[in-house]
């Protein structure tokens, strides 16, 4: 073509370096935040709460994980859920995040399952095994969403943040 | 689901026979594939069903050097077996001796690729991609000629009239024809086999080391983010499978090069900005799978890459400095670059997993695998036994 083009260096972004890939694994999930009991649960003690299991479609197949509801673990730690989830408590959200610092935020309301059905668990296995180490030992499953961005892996912590008191 | 979720597949029970054969019921497709259950099933074009039939047709046309205008290569010329289809050089050569400006594309799981070649958004069929190498002049690859007087000397060959017969009921030799078999020789090249599949899919712990495990979790840290390019069962954003809808890839700028001038991508080649000429697209080129990456270098489109710890050098740096000559610039600068090339330090040991875990994607079973191997080479099948033949 030999067209001139103006495609100059002021619009460069310049991400800092990410120094820390992966920290040591803490193996637990903590549930805490502005709740009334934090909670630091290893794999065994989740597999003796309630499941739930949930069917995705992954490249083209489904794949059947099973583990806790998010409103489960927040109703155990004592967040505002079930009756107590309305007035200034539904402003609340949860931050969830992962060993490697990824995290995503999940509306209180989207979590519980008198206000919705979209059933998002805290899964500890896949098609009946445990996840591979780049997933687990938890991992967030949204059956609603249609991308996974939110489906953090290397799940070590859900903090509840309250908006309005 | 995007990302690390396509990878989750894994928990599937996976079990892949050395020759599949599936069920009577199954569609034909499925028997003419090395397709694990745990992989989704690529498309097929309607106009071009996939039959063992065709696959071995398109196996013979494959390796032929008739192929060429002055005889002297064949598709497998530039990909070849060993290199999981690639050349092994940084850039191709064609039939004249002229050199590409990239270097051959892996073949491998290319069924599963929803775009083709490096940087052409308008690419999806590989019945339309053959007639690239087969009639372009810029560069010459195969150089054969548009009246298509290269199909006598195929006719010349006995053996083709059983094989065009078996794969289409008449012994006619059309270009048609031609390129709908070797099409289906491409599609039916499907990468299953490696340790790591062995891994996820077969649930087997001991196949893959501790290394290559760590190097997994660095590949999908949020710190590293390779999977945001190279994810899924192809390690490959752009990915198509039954029934997921196809997925358009972000055809990233790795920030490679940051020339001064008219253009930051050396003008040779700038990438999807080719065919597009928006000044956003220099630059830009398709994520390839990694799956047996390994056997695969040089890297990246022009083959300036020559390692997988310089590949790493490329990325860590979050993009590549070139100090000196006509390609001198700051990579990591380039206006284009992606998002996802923001940098990242590794130790000694994580790099070394990570380059672990990449290793793990070889499939050794494909890369001698007789069904994808030059048939000429071989005594020739009776016609019984290859119409039969499950692939």
């Amino acid at each position: 073509m030999g067209t001139v083009l103006l495609v100059g260096g002021a619009l460069s972004v310049h991400a800092q370096p990410r120094s820390t890939p992966t920290g040591p694994r803490t193996g637990t999930l903590v549930v805490a935040g502005e709740v009334d009991k934090a909670l630091t649960l290893t794999p065994d003690q989740l597999k003796m709460l309630p499941r739930t299991a949930v069917t995705i479609e992954e490249d083209g197949r489904p794949v059947k994980y099973e583990g806790v509801l998010m409103g489960e673990l927040l109703k155990m730690a004592g967040a505002p859920v079930g009756p107590n989830l309305r007035g200034n408590a539904v402003s609340s959200y949860v931050v969830a995040t992962g060993n490697d610092g990824y995290s995503a935020v999940f509306s209180i309301a989207e979590l519980d399952p008198v206000f919705t059905r979209s059933q998002i668990i805290v899964a500890d296995t896949a098609d009946g095994k445990p996840l591979f180490d780049y997933q687990g030992p938890f991992r967030i499953i949204a059956p609603q969403d249609t991308r996974a961005a939110r489906s953090v892996r290397m799940l070590e912590k859900i903090e509840l943040v309250r908006v309005k008191k | 689901m995007k990302f690390t979720g396509s990878l989750c597949v894994a928990a599937m029970l996976f079990a892949l026979p050395a020759v599949f054969v599936a069920a009577a019921d199954t569609p034909a497709r499925f028997r003419t594939w090395k397709v694990p259950a745990t992989f989704p099933l690529p498309p097929v074009p309607a106009d071009n069903p996939l039959t063992g039939s065709k696959v071995e047709l398109g196996r013979y046309l494959f390796y032929d050097t008739r192929l060429s205008g002055n005889g002297t290569q064949a598709c497998a010329t530039c990909h070849q077996q060993q290199h999981a289809f690639t050349d092994a050089r940084a850039v191709g050569i064609g039939s004249t001796g002229e050199p590409h400006t990239r270097g051959p594309m892996s073949l491998v799981n290319v069924a599963y690729t929803s775009f083709l070649t490096w940087a052409d958004p308008t690419m999806t069929r590989l019945e339309d991609q053959a007639l690239v190498p087969m009639y372009g002049d810029h560069p010459v690859e195969l150089g054969l000629d548009n009246a298509d007087s290269w199909l006598s000397r195929l006719a010349a060959e006995p053996r083709y009239a059983r094989l065009f017969t078996e794969a289409y009921g008449t012994p006619d030799l059309t270009r048609e024809r031609v390129v709908k078999a070797l099409a289906s020789f491409e599609r039916s090249i499907v990468s299953a086999r490696s340790p790591f599949d062995r891994y996820h899919f077969d649930r087997d712990d001991q196949a893959v080391s501790a290394a290559a495990k760590r190097g997994e979790v660095l590949f999908h840290s949020r710190a590293l983010s390779c999977f945001q390019c190279h994810g899924g069962v192809n390690f490959s954003s752009a990915m198509t499978g039954e029934p997921r809808p196809r997925m358009e890839p972000e055809f990233p700028n790795t920030g490679l090069y940051n020339l001064t001038g008219a253009l930051s991508y050396p003008p040779e080649d700038a990438g999807v900005y080719r065919i597009t000429h928006n000044p956003r697209d220099v630059g830009r080129f398709k994520p390839p799978t990694l799956r047996n990456v390994a056997v695969t270098a040089p890297y990246m489109h022009d083959g300036s890459v020559a390692t997988l710890d310089e590949v790493l050098d490329h990325y860590a740096a979050g993009g590549r400095t070139i100090a000196y000559g006509p390609h001198a610039g700051v990579g990591h600068d380039n206006p284009n670059k992606s998002e996802a090339v923001h940098g990242f330090t590794l130790t000694t040991d994580q790099r070394a997993d990570v380059v672990e875990f990449l290793r793990s994607l070889t499939d050794e079973a494909l890369l001698t695998d007789p069904d994808f191997a030059n048939p000429w080479t071989a005594p020739a099948t009776t016609g019984a036994e290859s119409s039969g033949k499950a692939r």
